[in-house]
């Protein structure tokens, strides 16, 4: 048996184990917190300006590699958003149906590309009748009357609208919104992603 | 002398929750950074480890049925960082200490690529590709830290500030009867040790 007898006793020894193990809680706690007022939340989407730049700061790099988990790109060339939340700050969840509006001449501005990707809640692509992982400008979308894009996040195909349909699993899901080479309205942060709006 | 085991007990916590909070702020980025190292020296995209100073990418069928890959008792850890559906993944990890190394690429017409140069920190101190660079076909000689030399004419230097560097490129795929035209682009991106550059090209 592993002797734990430390972690109630009252020694010296005890004192300083004790005070490891909770100082290195509060400072993984402390990490987190820092970590998240690095965020931009905008409509329940969320991401970090700045990422992945030679310059960035300690808390910056901290953030960014707690946020995203992986070695992102510079914003220059690629911006990434993540939601798990629909307007209303409800869980996103296939039990429900939702659309993403972008209105006239508000698709994501670039030079290269965007696309929005669904993730199941493991963060991991989603089996469906049409094979589609992804919407996106190389997807066939077809505008509205007045110019804007619908796009329909949900599990069953909605009938008519099946080009700007985006599976969604049974259960929760979370979106992914990438914009390669993202326009000067991203980069100053005057772009805003629209909400993803529950429709029943 | 009533509270000695509280004034240890406190005084110990604060210092390992600074030091503590330091060490995650530092240290995360690398240990992120790690995770992708190891992914790509012990299993790559699946099939075989990619070793060092190695380009690999993603195979074609990773990209059409991710969701085969995604199920499969050793689905590689590459695959799990993040669903993507837009671009082919070409990966690699370079150590400079075992000489300089040149990138070639070829040229990508009017196509989105990028080739990003990452160092154990997660900054991003290079790219080549459609913002950085152009599109135009290119040969790009990667130094380790304090490098002097003559550089071979034609080549344009990228300096790495470590000898570990990770290597991601990305090449955009416009549909799925595009994806064999994007592959064959991706695997004329190609990694060579200087010397065996110059002695028989890639």
């Amino acid at each position: 048996m592993v002797d734990l007898s430390f972690l109630w006793r009252r020694n010296v020894v005890a004192d300083v184990i004790q005070g490891i193990i909770v100082g290195g809680i509060l400072a993984f706690v402390t990490f987190q917190g820092i970590a998240i007022t690095h965020v931009t939340a905008t409509n329940g989407w969320t991401t970090i300006y700045g990422c992945g730049e030679p310059g960035d700061g300690l808390l910056l790099r901290a953030a960014c590699a707690d946020v995203f988990t992986g070695p992102i790109n510079v914003p220059e060339e690629a911006m990434y958003w993540t939601t798990k939340k629909d307007s209303a700050h409800q869980t996103l969840s296939g039990q429900h149906n939702y659309i993403l509006h972008f209105p006239a001449g508000q698709l994501p501005p670039n030079d290269a590309f965007w696309s929005l990707t669904m993730g199941d809640a493991k963060n991991r692509f989603v089996p469906n009748s049409i094979n589609r992982y992804s919407v996106s400008d190389r997807s066939g979308l077809v505008p509205n009357a007045d110019g804007s894009v619908d796009i329909y996040i949900q599990n069953t195909a909605p009938a008519g609208h099946e080009s700007n349909w985006l599976p969604a699993p049974t259960g929760n899901f979370i979106l992914w919104l990438r914009v390669y080479l993202p326009g000067a309205a991203i980069l100053n942060g005057e772009y805003q992603v629209p909400p993803v709006t529950q429709t029943q | 002398m009533k509270h000695k085991h509280l004034i240890t007990f406190g005084g110990v916590c604060i210092v390992a929750w600074a030091i503590g909070t330091f060490l995650f702020l530092y240290f995360w980025p690398h240990f992120v950074n790690n995770i992708f190292r190891k992914a790509i020296l012990d299993q790559g995209f699946g099939q075989s480890p990619v070793p060092v100073n190695m380009l690999y990418v993603e195979p074609q069928q990773l990209f059409t049925e991710p969701l085969a890959a995604q199920s499969a008792s050793s689905s590689p850890n590459l695959m799990t960082t993040g669903v993507n559906h837009d671009t082919l993944l070409v990966v690699a990890w370079l150590d400079l200490s075992q000489g300089l190394q040149v990138l070639h690429v070829p040229d990508f017409s009017s196509r989105y690529y990028s080739v990003q140069f990452t160092d154990p920190f997660d900054a991003d101190f290079a790219y080549v590709g459609t913002r950085t660079t152009g599109t135009k076909a290119g040969d790009y000689l990667v130094t380790g830290p304090g490098w002097k030399g003559q550089l071979v004419s034609g080549m344009t230097h990228i300096a790495s500030p470590s000898n570990s560097v990770l290597v991601i490129g990305r090449i955009l795929v416009y549909s799925d009867s595009d994806l064999s035209t994007a592959y064959d682009l991706a695997k004329q991106i190609r990694l060579a040790p200087l010397g065996q550059w110059l002695v028989s090209g890639f």
